[in-house]
């Protein structure tokens, strides 16, 4: 499915796509097209990609051609999601004890979704965590 | 599954190549992060071999520094290029000392040298300064100097002047003029206007204010609590007011004693002001006081001018200074004695002694002014003195008409001709007075009188109109005539116009005083003026209809008959003149009319019908045979004559003559209509032979005529030949496949004789050939609804609405079939698709009945009745639904209602009025008789009332009807609480009632029954129910109530008593057991009834009956419904 989805083939890419987006949350997966685990991840990416259009835009990066962010970002997992909004890295309490990133293929839509929407919400009150799930708030 | 489209110039960077040496990440001036060391550091990352070899760019590792310029150490080569180029960076920071050299050494270290060499630059800067100190300042001083001289300041200015001050003395100083307030505030305040605010407006305001700040809105923002009493402006309105008043007469007598001596100010302005200004409290004072002073010099000013006077007393009277008023007005009168306003004036303001006194030296002052005159005529209390002073008026004024006038009203008659006689050679040219004295007069004088007038003013028709009613009120008709044409000649010699209209009002008001000559000879002469050729017929009936609309017959029979005068052959004028007489005229003048009409429009047979249904209406038989005689011979072969003829012979009970008739009319080739009706006559005389010959040669003439074959087919089937009439159909059904009826009778035939499998084939046959017929539809529905095949009923239902989904007659019966939870969805489906059905609306209406919303209920079916008033079915229930929850009026209403429209159609109703007994029952027997089969089929018991007009149905039915009626009636009546709970009257099949009363004495309550036999049994049982009626309690004794209640129960009536808790209306018991529903059939074949009471006793055993009443009876009073045999150990002590 990642050919449905905007890939960015080099580090300068990255950041204009970063940087040129003011209204929504820019989602970029960081991996390879060719990764199993990426390969779940891609599939629900691009089946929400219409859906939340509004809120977020999608943009897949694969780490071997751009290597540029993968000791910035700690890039060392097969797959990667990172949010931003206007230039700025948000971060998701999920609960793991990484706030930065979701390195784990979610093979769920609706909580995919649930997740962007509560990452856009909270990057526009301007919070810098955003807490996906409320009730993992101590 | 589309990534979103992104504006295009947005995302371009996906295709442009990067910069040359751009460092990713630190672009934006993102920063990193380290979760886990042991994967390694994430900031100061190692230069990557690939990278630095494709671009040769650095890592990312930047001073924090440099973080922010997007610039890393490592494009350090190619920025030395560029710089090149343009001789400096761009983009640093320019240091004025250190040019763009500033990062050069930027990280190098204060040291001591550093210090030591700053130290020195330090000295030979300050020595360079010392230098040159002495010409700086100079120099500095100089351009100072030059400066203020190009730009002194104020101060320096006068200085000279202000050095000369000393010598001032204390008197010069104190001689210098006050400088005036120039600030902007005040030069707002100098502007000058010359229109005061009128006073009107600052009271308005402050009375508004006073309303509005009931509550100051300072008050509000302290919570209200605390009194606003410190902090409201203390504004003395009268004070303000007063000074006002003082500035504005202070300019006013400037202004109007300025040097020309024309006043500037308007003072007639000032004086409607003041008249709108009134009086409301004291705080207005202060404006009376203006206003005094307003008006002081207005007078001053202008002392002839009389409303000034009149103003000032006015406002002395408002302020209460009633003397000062007067005061005025007198000084006004003698300023201006030749102003009436004055003196009126001065007569209201005057004592009642002294208002004639005044009065009279106004009039010596102008003896001209009729109005003077009439008030002192006024003044005067007796008749005879108020006609003195007018009498003297007029020997001043002569020709006035008000005093003449004024005189006449109060002079008696003599008096008043005579006054008239002079009044009229005064004013000649009035003609009220001409016709008021001609009025007085006698007849010949009158006429004299009016002459006179005419010749004075020959331009007014009133005198000729008048003249024409006198002539009649004399017994001259003939010169009425005469009078209105001479009239309009002579008007039109004159030059007037004649305006029809105005003359037609004319007539109309001459009829409303009874002049009916005159209103016709008006009419006569007039209404031909100014209508066109072509047009004068539509006109006149036009002009008829207004007439007749505004209620003056007589006028509308005037353009009548003029019409008809003019077109004698019309026949629509005719019609309308006789619907004219019909409505507004006796019998004799419509009697008179048409046969008038026919003479001059021989050939119109609906005058010939309409002359003969009238002799009939009034009871006149054989003028009207004589008349459908002579119409026969004026047109000889009219059909509708014939069947008039017919109808006349036949209603009147006359059959030798309607049949005689009618073979005439066959005879002369008779359309299928006569065929017809000749049939009919033969059936109902019961002459099935003769009947059956008549039909059969009529089908063999006209063999498309359905109802021919219906007749015939019906006459089989009651004389039992069903295979024959079987065949009728066959062949009628051959002939025209397209008659519902004929297919309905077909298969009800069918079903009776075949069973339902046939009956079915044939509707089935039906609905092919006439597709989109709800009425078969129907028939099939109730066939299989009959057969109690209740699933395919629902399933023909469904299509059935399938396939007509706009028939209301579907929808009701749909709505009929539901269950009742379902009923009211359905409904609401059955409105949506067809809203203005009366089929519908009448089901619907059933629905609401059932849930006792009474209102509702009527309402609805008073609409269907209003949308079908030609359905009798929906009148029958509207009057049994007024039997049961009217009043008397409302029921009488009904039957009113329903015998107007003379409803002919509804399944019910045919099925009643076509029945050969009721051939001519007139309107209101069958509506009865319809009610009392609804109930039958519906198996419901009536309420008292109900049973009250069943038995006025029966007296008129006649006794037929007992043991049809009575075999079902169950009459509950009810009276005061605490005597008789309820009664029943059981009626039996062979004419013996029972009858069930509940008591309650004290507290024990006791059921009786008597079971009564034979007619006089009825006759006591109506009896009961008429005192009971009137609220009258009797207790009936108990019998045998064990047989009365086995009896009951043999017949399925289940739910017996229905105890309410309230005795205005029992709830209404159903019967509709299975046995029920069979019974009524069993009753209409009579079938020895007797024996079905006998039976009964001995199969139900008596231990039975507590169970089945205890199950049905309703739960609104268990207690009071108490079965049979536990109240019979009770009943037993009281007898």
């Amino acid at each position: 499915m990642s050919y449905l989805l905007p890939h960015l083939h080099s580090g300068w890419a990255v950041d204009q796509a970063i940087m040129a987006e003011e209204e929504r949350a820019v989602v970029i997966r960081f991996g390879h097209d060719w990764d199993e685990t990426c390969m779940q991840m891609d599939e629900v990416l691009a089946s929400v990609a219409e859906t939340i259009k509004n809120l977020a835009v999608i943009y897949l990066v694969d780490i071997t051609e751009v290597p540029d962010f993968n000791t910035m970002y700690e890039l060392y997992d097969p797959c990667t999601i990172m949010f931003f909004f206007r230039n700025k890295h948000i971060m998701i309490d999920l609960g793991t004890g990484n706030n930065n990133k979701i390195n784990w293929a979610l093979k769920d839509k609706q909580e995919f979704i649930d997740i962007v929407e509560t990452v856009y919400r909270g990057a526009r009150k301007g919070r810098g965590v955003t807490n996906s799930r409320p009730d993992l708030q101590f | 599954m589309q990534a979103p489209v992104l504006p295009k110039p947005r995302l371009d960077f996906l295709n442009t190549r990067p910069p040359p040496n751009y460092v990713a990440g630190l672009g934006r001036g993102a920063t990193g992060f380290t979760t886990r060391s042991d994967i390694g550091p994430a900031r100061a990352a190692p230069d990557l071999p690939d990278r630095a070899a494709a671009g040769g760019v650095g890592g990312p590792g930047a001073p924090p520094a440099g973080a922010g310029r997007g610039r890393g150490k490592g494009g350090l080569e190619e920025e030395e290029e560029e710089a090149e180029e343009k001789g400096y960076d761009e983009n640093q920071k320019f240091d004025e000392f250190e040019g763009n050299d500033v990062g050069l050494f930027a990280t190098g270290e204060y040291d001591e040298d550093d210090k030591e060499a700053d130290a020195v630059w330090e000295s030979i800067d300050k020595r360079m300064d010392s230098r040159r100190k002495d010409r700086r300042e100079a120099r500095l001083k100089k351009e100072i100097e030059k400066y203020r001289a190009s730009n002194p300041k104020i101060t320096e200015q006068f200085a000279d002047l202000k050095r000369k001050l000393v010598t001032l003395s204390t008197q010069e100083w104190e001689s210098i003029p006050e400088i005036g307030d120039y600030s902007l505030r005040n030069k707002k305040k100098r502007f000058e206007s010359f229109i005061p605010v009128p006073d009107t407006l600052l009271e308005r305001a402050k009375q508004e204010q006073e309303h509005v700040t009931a509550l100051d809105p300072r008050s509000r923002a302290a919570n209200g609590a605390e009194t606003p009493f410190g902090q409201t402006p203390v504004t003395d309105l009268t004070a303000v007011g007063e000074g006002r008043g003082t500035v504005l007469s202070l300019k006013l007598d400037r202004l109007s004693d300025s040097v020309s001596g024309l006043t500037v100010v308007d003072p007639k302005g000032y004086l409607t002001d003041l008249k709108s200004m009134k009086i409301t409290s004291d705080a207005e004072i202060s404006d009376i006081k203006k206003a005094r002073l307003l008006l002081k010099s207005v007078i001053q000013t202008n002392p002839k001018h009389a409303p000034g006077w009149i103003a000032a007393a006015r406002l002395e009277e408002v302020a209460g200074k009633i003397g000062a008023a007067r005061d005025f007005i007198q000084r006004g009168c003698e300023e201006c004695p030749k102003n009436e306003d004055v003196w009126l004036e001065s007569c209201r303001l005057a004592t009642p002694e002294n208002a004639k006194a005044v009065l009279a030296r106004g009039v010596k002052a102008i003896p001209q002014s009729v109005k003077l005159w009439m008030q002192a005529a006024r003044l005067e209390h007796d008749d005879v003195a108020k006609s003195r002073v007018l009498r003297k008026a007029l020997e001043h004024i002569p020709d006035s008409v008000r005093l003449w006038k004024a005189v006449v009203e109060l002079a008696d008659e003599e008096n008043a001709r005579i006054l008239l006689n002079r009044a009229v050679e005064c004013c000649p040219l009035h003609v009220e007075l001409w016709l008021a004295l001609a009025r007085l007069e006698t007849y010949e004088n009158a006429k004299r009188v009016l002459n006179k007038a005419r010749e004075t003013i020959p331009t007014e028709p009133t005198i000729w109109i008048t003249a024409a009613k006198l002539e009649e009120a004399n017994g001259n008709a003939s010169m009425v005539v005469k009078i209105i044409d001479r009239a309009i000649r002579s008007l039109q010699s004159q030059g007037v116009v004649i305006d029809r209209e105005a003359w037609m009002k004319e007539a109309e008001a001459a009829e409303r005083a009874g002049s009916v000559a005159t209103c016709r000879a008006i009419i006569r002469s007039t209404v031909g003026i100014g209508v066109e050729e072509e047009d004068r017929k539509r006109t006149w009936v036009a002009d008829a209809d207004e007439c007749k609309k505004r209620g003056s017959v007589e006028t509308a029979r005037a353009v009548y008959a003029h019409a008809l005068s003019v077109f004698p052959g019309k026949k629509s004028v005719w019609l309308k003149a006789a619907q004219l007489e019909k409505t507004h005229g006796t019998r004799e003048s419509l009697d008179l009319l048409l046969k008038r009409a026919v003479g001059y429009c021989p050939q119109a047979e609906v005058l010939w019908l309409m002359g003969a249904k009238e002799k009939w209406l009034a009871g006149d038989v054989p003028s009207a045979r004589a008349i459908l005689e002579e119409a026969n011979i004026a047109i000889p072969n009219s059909e509708e004559i014939w069947l008039a003829a017919f109808k006349l012979e036949f209603e009147n009970h006359e059959p030798e003559r309607a049949r005689m008739l009618l073979g005439k009319a066959r005879e002369r080739g008779g359309t299928e209509r006569v065929w017809m009706k000749s049939a009919i006559v033969e059936r109902e005389l019961g002459n099935v032979k003769e009947e059956k010959q008549l039909l059969e040669e009529a089908l063999k003439r006209f063999p498309g005529f359905h109802k021919l074959w219906l007749m015939l087919g019906q006459l089989e089937d009651r004389v039992g030949n069903l295979d024959k009439a079987r065949d009728v159909y066959d062949r009628a059904l051959k002939y025209c496949p397209n008659s519902t009826p004929l297919w309905l009778c077909a298969s009800h035939l069918e079903e009776k004789v075949g069973g339902l499998s046939k009956a079915r084939a044939v509707l089935t046959k039906a609905r092919l050939k006439n597709p989109q017929n709800p009425e078969l539809w129907l028939a099939a529905i109730r066939a299989e609804a009959r057969a109690g095949n209740k699933k395919e009923a629902e399933v023909l239902m469904a299509k059935a609405l399938q396939e007509c989904p706009s028939s209301g007659l579907l929808w009701a019966e749909s709505i009929e079939m539901a269950p009742r939870q379902q009923r009211k969805t359905k409904s609401i489906d059955a409105l949506k698709k067809c809203d203005h059905d009366p089929f519908v609306i009448a089901a619907v209406a059933k629905l609401f009945w059932h849930d006792r919303k009474v209102d509702k209920a009527r309402s609805w079916l008073n609409r269907a009745v209003t949308l079908a008033p030609d359905v009798g079915d929906f009148w029958a229930q509207l009057y049994k639904f007024e039997l049961q929850h009217g009043t008397e009026e409302q029921q009488q209403e009904v039957l009113k209602r329903c015998s107007a429209a003379e409803p002919r159609h509804g399944e019910r109703w045919t099925r009643v009025s076509k029945a050969v007994e009721n051939a001519h029952q007139p309107t209101e027997a069958i509506l009865k008789k319809v009610v009392v089969a609804l109930g039958k089929e519906e198996g419901v018991v009536a309420s008292p009332f109900f049973g009250k007009a069943i038995f006025d149905g029966i007296s008129q039915a006649g006794d037929r009807m007992y043991s049809e009626i009575l075999s079902w009636g169950r009459v509950l009546s009810s009276t005061r609480p605490g005597t008789v709970l309820s009664t029943v009257f059981i009626f039996s099949n062979h004419g013996s009632v029972a009858t069930c009363a509940t008591t309650r004495g004290g507290e024990e309550q006791r059921d009786n029954y008597r079971v009564l036999d034979g007619k006089s049994g009825v006759r006591q049982a109506l009896s009961d129910i008429s005192q009971r009626g009137k609220g009258k309690a009797e207790v009936v004794r108990q019998e045998s109530c064990r047989t009365c209640w086995r009896g009951l129960q043999a017949r399925g009536l289940k739910k017996l008593l229905d105890f309410g808790s309230t005795f205005k209306f029992v709830t209404m018991g159903c019967f509709k057991s299975k046995e029920a529903a069979k019974e009524p059939e069993s009753t209409t074949t009579e079938a020895p009834a007797s024996e079905v009471p006998r039976e009964a006793p001995a199969e139900t055993p008596a231990a039975d009956t507590p169970a089945v009443v205890d199950a049905t009876v309703d739960a609104a009073a268990p207690a009071e419904a108490a079965p049979a045999e536990a109240a019979l150990p009770a009943a037993a002590p009281a007898t």
